[in-house]
């Protein structure tokens, strides 16, 4: 084997690993977050045990400071976490998209105009926007959490895909199918969706992160889902005054948050390898 | 008999600057013509207009005729109605003429597809495979099934060409506009390439308007050219007139350029 296809094969081996182990993190999170719908391990909202337990067979991880099974709101966090994630990500990948896809094709006045407001829109920290939408409802709840962090990822999506879709649209190829006949509709399903997705999905994975941790900051500051939804945020922030007596409380919703997190982008990183075979190879 | 492609007065322009000045020509059924001069003379600038595909930085003003129907200003609407179906366009460079994230056997299938069911039928899923793999065929590529499979950056540039030509034959046009189409191949390949267009047109019958900077690849394949510098035609015939007695200068020194080429090359020119 030259040296050349030795590297390409290393490569490849990297990136499949990269994928097993984003679908590993990932699929234990959605099968614990569909666990949780059918069975917790305590009730999540009484007490099953003493205030702030330390780890014991019966209570895996402890008990909260109401007494309360920390691994059942811990489990139940990740249902919260998958939720705002992929809520948010398909709200801000449905209107950032056509909205982006739009721009690419619009006159020059509109595009200028589309681009200054997206510019405007991304200059707010997600954050604060999300924290705005969520004020300006008058009731907090999971579901303006989701909406408030979808619109703010739109403006990302819109932005990104804006500037993928001219790109592509400018390539030879997007001409040379023009000549033989292809309508715009046809060029945007067949060509562009296609050619920008690779790049798109790893953006995906990048916004369902961030998502999951906007919304763990804006439950942390009660701005979240209010309870019962347990989310990891909120656990962090109930955590906050025992971490030194009992620091399980902040470790373990911690580390499930880094892991849905990293795991996501692992397989983002994997399935784009999938979606654009012409990657990791001379061109 | 009525042109298939008539271009009167045609004039394109970036801005101010013209691009293309008055040039008329027309090709009739059947017939086949070079279009020839140095790089950015305005050949494909000219082949753009002929299907209505002109960057928006640029303007065309004139008449530009193909199957009857007007071009200058036509809609995309109308101009979708023509392309493919008057015209088809094989051009210069093929890797970057191909989706990349396409496999071969769909970018082929796509046009294949369109023109079935432009012709009425439903285009089935095995009658377009089928069609595929007939046009396969007849660009005489190899292995159809691995071809099929592949992405146009697993295939050789030669073998994308013929990719490229299948999808220009796909759609059944009554014009081939081939821009520059062996320049960016190695000279065997070149030969292969040229033979091939030359007997599809042949064999379909279809009109030819190839263009090239290279005075001996045109003069193998067509019939009549047009001369064309700094977007003037300055001569116009058929071959043998044009490239035996040249009259403008510039056409003799690429007559001469041709000639000094081939006696390099050793042959006795083609
Ligand atoms: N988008 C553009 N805007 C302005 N001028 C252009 C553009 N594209 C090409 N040109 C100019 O138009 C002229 C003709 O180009 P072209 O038709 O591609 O030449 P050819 O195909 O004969 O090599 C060149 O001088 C080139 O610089
Ligand atoms: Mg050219």
């Amino acid at each position: 084997m030259s040296p050349v296809e030795t590297s390409v094969s290393t490569q490849k081996r990297r990136h499949s690993l990269a994928l097993t182990v984003g679908l590993l993190l990932v699929g234990i999170n959605l099968a614990v977050a569909l666990l949780t719908l059918f069975w917790t391990p305590y009730d999540p909202l009484n007490a099953s045990g003493g205030r702030l337990e330390a780890p014991s067979l019966l209570h895996w991880l402890g008990t909260d400071r109401l007494g309360r099974d920390l691994l059942t709101q811990l489990m139940i966090g990740a249902r919260t976490a998958l939720l705002v994630g992929t809520g948010a990500v398909a709200i801000g990948a449905a209107i950032g998209v056509s909205l982006g896809v739009v721009a690419a094709f619009a006159t020059r006045l509109a595009d200028d105009v589309m681009a200054a407001t997206l510019d405007i829109l991304i200059a707010f920290p997600t954050l604060l926007l999300a924290m705005l939408v969520v004020a300006a409802s008058d009731s907090a709840s999971l579901w303006t959490a989701i909406l408030a962090l979808g619109l703010a990822i739109s403006a990302i999506v819109a932005r990104l895909t804006r500037i993928l879709a001219k790109r592509v649209l400018r390539q030879d190829y997007i001409v040379a199918s023009r000549t033989s006949g292809t309508s715009w509709a046809g060029v945007v399903f067949r060509h562009v969706l296609p050619n920008i997705w690779p790049t798109l999905s790893v953006n995906f994975a990048l916004q369902f992160g961030l998502a999951v941790i906007a919304e763990a900051s804006l439950s942390y500051l009660g701005l979240g889902a209010p309870p019962p939804n347990a989310s990891w945020g909120r656990l962090l922030q109930e955590a906050q005054g025992t971490v030194y007596t009992a620091p399980i409380g902040a470790i373990a919703p911690g580390i499930a948050l880094v892991a849905l997190v990293i795991g996501m982008n692992l397989l983002a990183d994997g399935l784009r390898d999938i979606a654009d075979p012409t990657r990791g190879r001379s061109r | 008999m009525t042109a298939l492609l008539d271009i009167r007065g045609l004039t394109i322009r970036a801005g101010d600057k013209p691009l293309v000045s008055d040039l008329s020509f027309a090709i009739r059924p059947g017939e086949r013509i070079g279009l020839i001069g140095e790089s950015g003379s305005g050949k494909s600038m000219t082949a753009m207009a002929a299907t209505g595909l002109l960057p928006p930085s640029i303007s065309a003003t004139g008449s530009i005729e193909l199957d009857g129907r007007q071009v200058v200003g036509a809609t995309d609407k109308v101009m979708n109605r023509l392309r493919g179906v008057a015209a088809a366009v094989v051009f210069q460079e093929p890797l970057t003429a191909l989706d990349p994230l396409m496999k071969i056997g769909r970018q082929i299938a796509e046009p294949v597809r369109r023109r079935m069911e432009r012709d009425g039928g439903k285009a089935s899923k095995e009658a377009v495979n089928r069609e595929v793999r007939d046009l396969i065929d007849k660009v005489a590529l190899p292995q159809p099934d691995r071809i099929i499979n592949s992405y146009p950056h697993e295939v050789s540039g030669g073998q994308r060409q013929r990719v490229a030509i299948a999808m220009a034959l796909a759609c059944r046009p009554k014009l081939l506009i081939a821009d520059e189409p062996t320049t960016a191949l190695d000279v065997t390949t070149q030969a292969e390439i040229l033979k091939l267009l030359d007997r599809l047109v042949r064999e379909t019958g279809m009109a030819l308007l190839f263009i090239s900077h290279d005075l001996p690849v045109v003069a193998q394949v067509v019939e009549r050219v047009i001369v064309l510098k700094n977007g003037i035609a300055i001569e116009e015939g058929p071959v043998g007139s044009v490239f035996g007695k040249p009259h403008h200068d510039y056409t003799k020194t690429l007559v001469g350029a041709a000639r000094l080429f081939d006696e390099a090359l050793g042959t006795t020119g083609s």
